[in-house]
Parts: structure tokens; sequence; C-alpha cells
């Protein structure tokens, strides 16, 4: 089951993000779990990898604010980097930052499934 | 509840009660971590794209007070939404707070109306409550604002804060010649009796909407007084012509039937530290100076006016002391009634003159209209009525009998609940009937209320008065009120005379007047007769009683005792 203690663990910047959740513990993990069930880290993936940067671009920044928002830091950062590639429309490799995002949410997946 | 002031509007309201936020979002953690953070202090309702949005907005835009909108949604993203909220006069009122992490589109949203931003990652759940409840406060304080700010049927503003906002851009702009020009029109009433409220409102929207437009080019603020009255203050301008012809276009293309005169009064300032409400209070005298002339239309204040004004303030300043110190005289134009074998007194009317300390015997013309406009003309009509009661008195106990005199009676007087008491008590104090005394009501009374007046004059007549109508056919009596009204002799109004020598039409007219009185069996009375060709033509045409300078000019006591001598004298014999 999973505990903040574990998120703590993860790399997440606990202390802060229950700062948002009014210090709810409970709401904060209610919507970590959430965060694997998007289906935007696999639109992420694939629109990055058609080369279609704008619509990427929405995507990486709707993912970015959502991860911030919950401090999610190991997750948030290659999404962070992504976005602002995007925004400049770099025709740069990204797989290297797509591996990472993809490894770190399957460590969150695996926290949660715990 | 909690109450915040401000020094313009008073007291702003903000109570407890939870009022409705809109959260729009495409993702669903963000809106459930904002609604967590809100729902203990709101209502919270959820959007996940703009078109969700707009939609809720549409339903209950008078119940929301807040709408948190992200930017970067899929379909329709916030710009778009915030832009139709905006343009969208049900929906623009409301606060819309943008919900970004990307700072470059701050500007942007600022200029479309966004009115703050909660960054994200989002801060601590109570910045966020107070800076949605701060905006929601602001809001709700600007839409009071506003509506006293504005005048609710034109748009334009009301005149109280149109006197400060004309003070702001005095602060502004000090170096520009600035003109305040009031602009009004005679006998809009008419347009409202004839067809009806809505269609007069209807006018004053298009007249507004011109005004409008005309401020806008000439970096002015306009506002609307009291119903018909336009108030603007404008950049200098040359010529005022075009703005009042476009002016009396709208109202010549809502109504070809009713002509209706604009005229326009103009201050031009020169005194930048000069109150706004003086500034306004001359264009308003330039304005009334010509009301009823339908010659001119733009009228400037200037010396001649200011002398004006100065002279009828000292009127009205002196009045009460004149009336003490027996400054007003009464004096008595006989009548004659002109269709028997010689002309015969039949009855005088009570004329009052005012010799002042200063300026000498001060013409009726000066003070009467004056006095009308403020109320003090009932003032000076009690003093005539005792005078006249107190003469009649004289004259009964020294010839043992007299002729009616007829006395104006004011349309405040008319108003005035106390008019039958006062009258009947005067009669009583003075030993006399009510055949001595004829009441005078002039026609323009007539046609305000007139169901109320033709009351009181119903009761008037009924305790035994005789109740001329004065200064007919200058007024705006329908032949179907004529039918209905209570009087009992039409006192012609004197132009129809004065003007009977320039054509055969004026002469006719006074015919036609001679045809209705004898139409409603009552007789008339001819004012203004000065020579003899208008006395044969109007004794020749049927008129009954003249009265004027042919027979004789309004005499002091003294020598109207002696014409009503010698009157009872011959009457005698």
């Amino acid at each position: 089951m999973l505990t903040v203690d574990m998120m703590s663990d993860y790399g997440a910047d606990v202390k802060t993000a229950l700062v948002r959740c009014a210090n709810k513990e409970e709401l904060y993990l209610k919507l970590v779990k959430k965060v694997p069930d998007t289906q935007d880290f696999g639109k992420l993936k694939d629109l990055v990898e058609a080369k279609d940067y704008e619509q990427a671009f929405e995507v990486a920044h709707g993912l970015k604010g959502v991860l911030l928002n919950l401090s999610i830091t190991p997750l948030a950062n290659p999404v962070v980097t992504m976005t602002e590639m995007l925004r400049a429309k770099e025709d740069a490799d990204y797989s290297p930052y797509l591996e990472q995002m993809m490894t770190k949410l399957d460590e969150l997946k695996a926290l949660i499934e715990e | 509840m909690r109450t915040d002031y401000t020094k313009e509007t008073g007291p702003i309201l903000y109570d407890d009660m939870k009022r409705n936020v809109l959260v729009v979002d495409d993702e669903d953690i963000n809106r459930e971590l904002l609604g967590a953070m809100l729902s203990d202090e709101y209502e919270v309702l959820y959007a996940e794209d703009g078109d969700i949005a707009l939609e809720i907005l549409k339903e209950n835009y008078e119940a929301i007070s807040a709408v948190l909108l992200d930017l970067i949604m899929p379909n329709m993203n916030g710009i778009d939404v915030l832009k139709i909220v905006k343009e969208d006069p049900k929906l623009s009122a409301i606060p819309v707070i943008v919900l970004t992490a990307d700072n470059s589109a701050e500007v942007e949203c600022l200029n479309l109306g966004a009115v703050d931003f909660i960054p994200k990652p989002y801060d601590a759940p109570e910045v966020i409550i107070a800076r949605v409840k701060r905006n929601i406060e602001l809001s709700e304080g600007r839409t009071v604002i506003q509506s006293m700010e504005r005048d609710e049927l034109t748009g334009l503003l009301s005149k109280d804060f149109f006197y400060k906002y004309s003070v702001m851009t005095e602060h502004f702009y000090r170096s520009r010649a600035m003109d305040a020009v009031i602009l009004n029109i005679d006998h809009f009433h008419l347009i409202n009796e004839i067809y009806g409220r809505e269609f007069g409102d209807k006018m004053l929207k298009a007249i507004a909407d011109t005004i409008y437009k005309y401020v806008r080019t000439k970096e002015g603020t306009a506002a609307r007084g009291d119903a018909d009255t336009f108030y603007l203050y404008i950049e200098r301008q040359e010529d005022y012509s075009t703005l009042l012809e476009e002016v009396q276009g709208d109202i010549n293309a809502l109504s070809s039937a009713v002509y209706v005169h604009v005229r326009c009064g103009v201050y031009c300032k020169e005194d930048k530290d000069m109150d706004m409400e003086v500034i306004f209070d001359r264009a308003k005298l330039a304005c009334n100076a010509i009301r009823g002339n339908f010659k001119e239309k733009i009228s400037y204040y200037d010396v001649e006016l200011k002398n004006k004004s100065v002279f009828s303030e000292r009127l009205i300043q002196d009045m009460m002391d004149g009336i003490e110190h027996k400054q007003f005289k009464v004096y008595y134009q006989p009548k004659y009634a002109i269709q028997g074998e010689k002309p015969k007194l039949t009855s005088a009317e009570a004329l009052v003159r005012w010799e002042h300390p200063d300026f000498g015997l001060v013409s009726p013309g000066a003070f009467i209209p004056l006095f009308e406009e403020n109320g003090l003309i009932q003032t000076v009509d009690h003093f005539v009525w005792e005078q006249v009661a107190s003469d009649l008195r004289v004259w009964k106990d020294k010839f043992g009998d007299t002729v009616p005199v007829s006395v104006n009676m004011s349309r405040i007087d008319v108003y005035d609940s106390e008019v039958e008491d006062r009258i009947f008590k005067l009669l009583s104090k003075y030993h006399l009937s009510p055949s001595d005394f004829h009441l005078e009501i002039t026609e323009s009374a007539y046609s305000e209320d007139a169901d109320y007046l033709i009351e009181v004059i119903e009761r008037l007549r009924h305790g035994g008065f005789i109740v001329e109508m004065d200064d007919f056919g200058a007024g705006y009596s329908s032949l179907n009120m004529l039918s209905s009204m209570p009087i009992d002799v039409l006192k012609m109004d004197m132009k129809f005379v004065k003007d009977m020598h320039k054509d055969s039409k004026r002469k006719r007219m006074i015919e036609l007047v001679l045809d209705i009185a004898e139409f409603l069996g009552v007789p008339v009375v001819a004012e203004g007769v000065e020579y003899k060709e208008q006395y044969e033509f109007l004794k020749e045409k049927g008129c009954d009683i003249i009265q004027g300078y042919y027979f004789s000019k309004p005499l002091p006591f003294d020598d109207y005792e002696a014409v009503l001598e010698t009157a009872i004298k011959e009457g005698g014999e």
C-alpha cells in the first residue's frame, strides 16, 4: 500500500505537495495513484516520435502541470525538460528523456501496486 | 457578514454566502486538487474543456462568481474561452483567473480581460483562496459601482459619475480648452404622451447613441441627467450644429409626426479650477435661455446671460422682503362686455406689479416666470388674492356694489391641498361671496395630470367660483380634452389679437376660437386689444368681452376705483 514515506523515498517532494493538499495525506496519495492512469505519457511518446511537436508540447505541458502540482520530481524532471524543448520546437533527440520518463513511470506504478 | 467601505461607493457587502466558482482544466488531477483547496469556501463546478465551460457559464452566468481557467486544453484552449467570455455581455462581468505555468501568456490574458493569475505548480491553498476571494470582492464591488455609474436606460454615465470623470479628465489634460454642453429636448413629454413610454425610451436611447459616438471622437464624456437632458464635456468645438442635426435626425427618423425641438447650451470653460457643477449650471442657464424659442438652437453663456442670472437671483432673494414692505402692488385692468349697445364694465383682472427699491418698476414678465419655476409664485398669488379681497371689501362698503375681479391661480396653487380652504377662509374674512372672485388658470396647467386638476376645479366651481381658462390657444389642449374641461370662460391668448392684422388666416383663427367657445357654451374674453380695428372685428364676430389698452391699461387702486364708481353709477341710472 502506497505511503507518503514511499513517495519520499521515490524522490517526490512530499512536504511541498502536502501543503497543496491542505496536509491531507489521503488526498495526496489518491491523486498520485491517478497519475499512471493518464494516457498522456504514451501519447507524448508517440507524438514526439512522430515529430508532431506542436501537439506533443500541449500534452507535455499538461503533464508537467500535474506532476509539479504533486511534486513528483523524478517523473516531472524529464517532462519539464521536454516541455521547454517542444515549446521551442527543437528537432532534437528526445529518446533519453522519454526513456527516463517511462522508467520513472514504471517505478511509480510498481510502488502503487506494492 | 463583513462589510468593506470605499470612498466612492459607500459600503460594499461581501457576506459569507458560499459562492460558485468554475474550475476549467483538462487534467482531472489538477481539477481535483483545486477543488479540494476551494471546496471549504466555495461550491466548485468543474469543466474538462472549453466547450463544457461555456455551456455551464451560459446556463448559470448569474450564479457563477469566478472562473479558474487553464490555458492549454484540447479542442478549445483557454485563450479562446476567455475571448468568448469577455465579448459576451452576459458573461463579461464574471472575473476569470488564469491557471498557467507559462509566464509569456500573461500579457495577452490581461489584455483580453483576465483579472489575475494562479501559477502552476499551485501555491498553498490559503494563497489561492485569498486570491480568488479578493478577485470576487473586487468584481462584485465593480458591478455595484457600474450599476451606479451608468444610466440604466441609455448606458451613458450617470450625472454624479459624469462630474467625477470630468474632473479626472481635467487633471490629465489641463492644457485643453473644454466646453460644457447641455442638450435638451423641448416638450419631450409629448412623445411619451402620444406614442407611449416605450417609444420615448427608444428615442432617448437613439439620441444617447449619437451623443456617445460624438463625444468619442471629441475626447469627451457624456451623461444623461433628468429625463431628456444630456450633459457633454468635450474639447472645444467651433460649432455644435452638426451634433444638433444628428440628434434631430434621430428624432425625425423615429417620429415625423411630432416636431420636437432640440436645443443646446454651451459654456466655454475659462477657469481651469472652476467647480464642475458651476460650469454645467452655466451651460444649463444658456440652454434654458432659448427654451420655447424655435428659431435659436444653440445658446452660449455670456456676460448678458450672467447679468440676467444675477438679476434673477436678486429678485428671488428680494421677493419676501418685497411682500413684507408692500413693494408689490395690485393693478386692475377692466374687462368690458361689448355685445350690448355700449361697452359695459363687467369685471377686471388683478395684475401684480413690483416697485423694487433698486430696480424701479419690474416687469411681471421678469419675475412671474422666474417665480413659477421655483414655486415662489404661490406667495405672490396669495398676496394678490388677499389684496384683491381687501379692495373688494372697500368698494362694496363704499359703493354698495362692485364687479368681480379675476385673479391668477398658478399650477402650484391648484396642486396645493389647502387651496380651497385658503380661498374660502379669505372670502369669509372679508365677507365676500365666491361670485366676487373669478379664478384664471392657464391652459398649460391643464396638460399635466389633467384628471387631478379637473377634480379640484370642479370643486371650486361647485363652491360658486367662475373659472376662466387663461391663454387659451397657446398650449396644447386637444379638442377632445376641451369638451371635458370644467371651464366657465375662455380667455383667448393675446397673441391671436396681436397678430390678427398680419393675414386673413390669423383672423380665421380668432373665428375658430370663438366657434369653439360657442360650441362649449362659454363666453370669450379677448386680451391685448389695443386698436379700434381689433375691437370692431371682435365685436362683429361675436366676442363677448374685451380686455386691453383699447379700453384701459391696468390701473392702480385709485384710478380703477374711479372707473368702477362711474360704471356703478351708470348702471344704477
